[in-house]
């Protein structure tokens, strides 16, 4: 069979696939330049997209691969991505299952303990490749997932922002060292220009001047390398500068979370934050006024024009804070004992005489 | 002859002129390490070609579990020269004495014990050591093999103008689809294995398993921060700590490898070209494979662990699966100073794909940094290494001393001159723009007819690439240059092919030894440019054609480039110019291989004018002003000047008392060092500095014999206590 591999196809996503021929129709590569071969992962069986088209557009149908029989739908097809389908497959689970199973190091009390989960996992994980006791592991990991619901979201939402910070990193790396870069340029352009200009300026000198030329040649060289060297200090403090900043980058990420069931063990005792209360000006101060009730509606003549005049009511006057403010005085002074709050006053005030005439004792 | 076995034949000179002067043989021991490939005496595994063949045949005759097996009254081969060992002494497994690499092999064979392992096992006992920088450098090797030497050795890196490309190299990793094949077979052979044994010996997969709950070094191994070599590719920190869970038990850790082989060959057949981060790279493994960067970081010891527990024997089947858990190790474990560049093509032109991953290392202070922290003294040296300032900003130290030293000849015997400009005045170069422009070819092929005529026996010359060298080379055919120098001298070209280049290198030894003498058109950077000699007739005349640089489109020459700069401070054109002058020395170089030796040295460019000063001060110092700026007839003349002064009769005597030193010189040196010593003193005690800071380093005078700079120094020290008393 004649067996040209694409290599000059249009699409050079892959080479060295070794196998060019779909499985179900038998075309190869010679009569179709762009074949792709797509899998599904219901049963890993590939073929090529022509096939897909013809066999799953009007809906799901079993697989055409002979023994396999198992419906699929068009929808699910996808490129294979890589080389050896059990890999994929494995993949394909480790996806599922890690996106259940994704405590973090920091979780655990020990190293040891995490590692003993992280072996859990992979025993769980081999079991579904190896379908051994798949409809078990199936049920512990759905009953982990429902169990711990917040706890995977929370880690799923920590490892996708680290994963974007990283990328942030990179990026903001490659541009300080695009700046730097052409900085570097720079730098090196005004060098030149400056030697360059140092020359002109020598012969000039050399020209004009009846002085001995060693001694001018000498001065002028000497000026330059001074400037260059202060120059070169400047940019090594610069740099020294630019370092330190970057090495306090605090990328620090802490959790904790809720965690039983499931026999992970070792997880760390997660402390619930206290939920703050809200902000009290007064200090714990009660409002509340302890000898009368304070009604909405006090009956008086005058308060009642207060009340009805548009004179007053237009200014925005109520009625109400004064009748608050005059019981409030009318009520102030009881439960105030006075001789009992002067008593104490008198003992502050021999306390605080007694220490300061310790303080002049010691002093003296 | 290698370079290792030069040096051992030189120690054993020197010591049997020792005991010759000093009238005692001293107790002194000095090895040399090779490969096994060198060293075996094994009957059939030493007509193995492969040194990894002969390795892993090694291994298999010689590991511990094979001689436990063989206890237990199992049929398995062992070798008679390793067993041999056992019954010997540890500590004096060969007597005292200097042993070169053959006589090594000799003892060996009338003792009947391994050569190999006998210099392994006496490297504690030993006082002089000599083997290649990878014992040293290489991570993977290092760990095994250097790992006992003393925190109080004096290590010295010779020829060590390369070091920061053999730092480089050692912790780079490229990986191709054969390599990815390869593991993952190896990969699909473990799992075989692992099965099998499940069902015979499942006590020993048990006992792994538990050992490697506590973590991967037991408390017995685990390593004294003084003792061991600290391995670059995985810090303390981490040998210390527990295998992640998820790798612990032999099928798991199998199946996470087969997955990130998958991963890799998935990412090199994107027929993009891509560089990365390791960082980046962790982070599309992670999210298209679920691999944590945590357990690829224990990838290599896990595998090593795992080998180890199957007792396997065939390891070469492996090599492929642990340079895949290499790269993944280390790949995880630095974010900085690496990068991971895919090459999908050959070479831009090329249609067909053969992707390769490079995992470069762009730091060459990582893979030294080890030596540094272990060994208090450590000498870098080489008679090419020029300018001083490059090398420990590149590999991120400080020098307590560095010197740069000049030549002490009795006559002028080496002429370098810079050719600028051809015989009719034009500027000649092999810059980018006018390396193929006729005028420019003619010149550089009349510069070697010229010195082909005047130069007796031998000359070299050095072309900046092989495409170079083959597009110049049609030229010079073409006008007929090739016709004209045929006549003087035979001409032989380096290939890339090593067996054809040691040819070509017989037959041009054959040419001068027999009186006509030939040109060998070389390449700097190739074989011929590093460690082989071009000694008195061998070569006469050296000829630089154009300046070395390296090739600056390749991707990580240019991402090297890119870390220079960024984080020591290194442009990209003084590294590229550094680079370029290390090679024309190192070409150079190749024709002075001793005091009596002559030759000439031409560097034929406009641009070395620029870059004299960064040639070494042996050199530099010999050019006068007059020769840095020549054309070809006015350096053909000088040249035959030169020869002439050359020819004159010039014995041994002319020698004594400037290039070689007898008894008497070397005591007036030391009385006249005394008193050099003395007036200095008294300057400063009149000065009234008090400034007693005498450097060791001024007791430097001429590294003529260390015990009489010693003598020397004890004398100072006499008279800096008389003069404070």
């Amino acid at each position: 069979m004649s067996r040209v591999p694409g290599k000059k196809g249009p699409v050079p996503g892959r080479a060295g696939e070794d196998d060019d021929i779909c499985p179900v129709c038998k075309s190869s590569r010679y009569l179709n330049q762009n074949m792709k071969f797509l899998i599904n992962p219901e049963c890993y069986h590939k073929m090529c997209e022509s096939c897909v088209d013809r066999i799953f557009s009007s809906g799901p149908a079993p697989c055409p691969v002979a023994g396999c029989g198992r419906t699929l739908r068009k929808q699910r097809f996808r490129k294979q991505i890589l080389q050896d389908i059990r890999i994929e497959r494995e993949v394909d689970i480790r996806r599922r299952v890690n996106a259940v199973f994704n405590r973090r190091q920091e979780e655990f009390e020990t190293l040891r303990d995490y590692n003993n989960y992280l072996e859990e996992v992979e025993i769980l994980i081999f079991n579904l490749i190896n379908k051994t006791d798949v409809e078990e592991t199936e049920k512990k990991i759905a009953a982990y997932a429902a169990d711990h619901r917040s706890t995977i979201s929370r880690n799923k939402a920590l490892a996708h922002e680290e994963s974007i910070n990283i990328t942030a990193e990179a990026e903001a790396q490659r541009e300080q060292a695009r700046i730097r870069r052409a900085e570097d340029l720079q730098e090196e352009e005004d060098e030149r220009r400056e030697r360059e200009e140092g020359k002109r300026a020598l012969v000039e000198r050399l020209a004009n001047s009846k002085g001995n030329a060693d001694a001018i040649v000498q001065e002028i060289e000497r000026a330059q390398v001074k400037r260059s060297s202060a120059k070169g200090e400047k940019a090594n403090l610069e740099r020294r500068k630019e370092n330190a900043m970057a090495t306090q980058d605090p990328f620090g990420v802490t959790n904790g979370s809720a965690g039983a069931g499931f026999k992970i063990a070792g997880l760390k005792k997660v402390v619930e934050p206290e939920i703050e209360k809200d902000y009290d000006p007064y200090g714990g101060t009660a409002l509340e006024h302890e000898y009368y009730v304070f009604q909405d509606q006090y009956e008086h003549s005058w308060l009642d024009k207060a009340r009805t005049n548009p004179e007053i009511t237009t200014g925005g006057y109520d009625v109400g804070e004064y009748c608050a403010r005059a019981m409030f005085e009318a009520f102030a002074g009881l439960g105030c004992f006075i001789e009992d709050e002067l008593g104490a006053r008198n003992v502050a005030v021999d306390s605080g005489t007694a220490t300061a005439a310790a303080a002049m004792a010691a002093g003296r | 002859m290698s370079e290792i076995e030069k040096a051992l034949a030189e120690l054993k000179a020197l010591m049997q002129y020792r005991a010759d002067q000093l009238g005692q043989v001293e107790d002194f021991r000095g090895l040399g390490l090779t490969s096994r490939k060198n060293l075996c005496l094994h009957p059939s595994v030493k007509r193995e070609k492969s040194g990894a063949v002969v390795d892993a045949r090694c291994r298999s005759l010689t590991a511990g579990f094979v001689k436990e097996k063989k206890e237990r009254g199992e049929d398995v081969d062992l070798c008679i020269y390793h067993d041999n060992l056992d019954l010997l002494e540890p500590h004096n497994l060969v007597p005292p004495g200097v042993f070169t690499l053959d006589g090594l092999l000799k003892y060996g064979e009338q003792h009947k014990q391994c050569p190999y392992f006998s210099a392994r096992r006496m490297m504690p006992f030993c006082n002089v050591i000599i083997y290649s920088y990878h014992y040293l450098l290489d991570p993977k090797i290092a760990e095994r093999v250097s790992k006992e030497l003393s925190k109080d050795c004096i290590v010295v890196f010779d020829e060590a103008h390369n070091i920061d490309n053999v730092c480089i190299e050692s912790l780079s990793i490229d990986l191709n689809d054969d390599i990815l094949r390869k593991a993952t077979r190896g990969a699909d052979n473990l799992e075989r294995k692992i099965n099998e044994m499940r069902e015979s010996d499942a006590d020993k997969l048990q006992s792994e398993y538990a050992k490697l709950v506590e973590g991967l070094r037991d408390a017995e191994e685990a390593r004294d921060e003084n003792a061991f070599m600290a391995n670059p590719a995985l810090p303390d920190d981490l040998l210390q700590e527990a295998v992640p869970g998820n790798i612990r038990r032999a099928e798991h850790f199998i199946a996470f490898l087969k997955r990130f082989v998958e991963y890799v060959k998935m990412k090199i057949h994107v027929l993009v070209v891509s560089s990365q981060t390791p960082l980046r790279f962790l982070q599309e493994c992670k999210e298209s494979t679920f691999i944590e960067k945590k357990p690829l970081r224990f990838c290599a010891e896990r595998l090593t662990s795992l080998v180890r527990t199957l007792e396997l024997t065939n390891i070469e089947d492996y090599q492929s699966l642990q340079e895949v858990a290499t790269f993944a190790t280390l790949a995880a474990t630095y974010d900085k100073g690496f990068l991971l560049i895919l090459e999908p093509y050959e070479s831009d032109t090329a249609t067909v794909p053969n992707p390769i991953l490079h995992f470069a290392c762009l730091d060459a202070a990582i893979a030294i940094k080890p030596v540094f922290d272990r060994f208090s003294s450590v000498i870098i040296t080489s008679g090419t290494i020029s300018p001083l300032e490059m090398y420990p900003k590149m590999l991120g130290f400080n020098t307590v001393v560095q010197e740069s030293y000049s030549m002490t000849l009795a006559r002028r015997s080496f002429l370098p001159m810079i050719v600028t400009r051809g015989g009719d005045q034009s500027a000649i170069s092999s810059g980018f723009k006018i390396r193929n422009e006729p005028g420019v070819v003619r010149n550089y092929g009349a510069l070697l007819m010229e010195f082909s005529k005047i130069t007796p026996d031998g000359i070299v010359v050095f072309f900046p690439s092989y495409l170079y060298m083959e597009s110049i080379i049609s030229m010079w055919q073409g006008m007929g240059i090739l016709d004209e120098i045929w006549k003087f001298k035979l001409i032989l070209v380096e290939t890339p092919d090593s067996q054809e280049t040691s040819l070509a290198l017989e037959t041009y030894r054959t040419a001068c030894c027999n009186g006509r003498g030939a040109i060998l058109l070389c390449v700097a950077r190739g074989k011929v440019s590093e460690g082989i000699d071009f000694d008195h007739h061998y070569g006469r005349t050296v000829l630089c054609i154009g300046v070395p640089f390296q090739y600056t489109e390749s991707r990580i020459l240019k991402a090297r480039l890119e870390f220079l700069r960024e984080n020591y401070r290194i442009r990209e054109n003084d590294f590229l110019s550094f680079d370029a002058m290390r090679h024309a020395a190192q070409c150079l170089g190749r024709v002075l291989r001793g005091k009596d030796d002559y030759g000439i040295m031409v560097l034929g460019d406009r641009r070395f004018l620029k870059k004299r000063n960064q040639l070494p001060k042996w050199i530099n110092q010999a050019m006068t002003v007059a020769e840095e700026n020549m054309s070809t007839d006015m350096a053909v003349t000088n040249a035959k000047k030169f020869l002439r002064a050359m020819a004159q009769p010039f014995g041994q005597k002319e020698q004594d008392g400037i290039s070689t030193w007898s008894i008497q010189d070397l005591e007036k040196h030391v009385e006249k060092s005394q008193t050099d010593k003395i007036r200095e003193l008294q300057n400063v005690q009149v000065n009234g500095n008090g400034d007693h800071a005498m450097g060791d380093g001024d007791g430097l005078t001429n590294g003529k014999g260390t015990e009489d700079n010693y003598d020397d120094d004890d004398d100072v020290d006499a008279i800096m206590r008389d003069m404070e008393a």
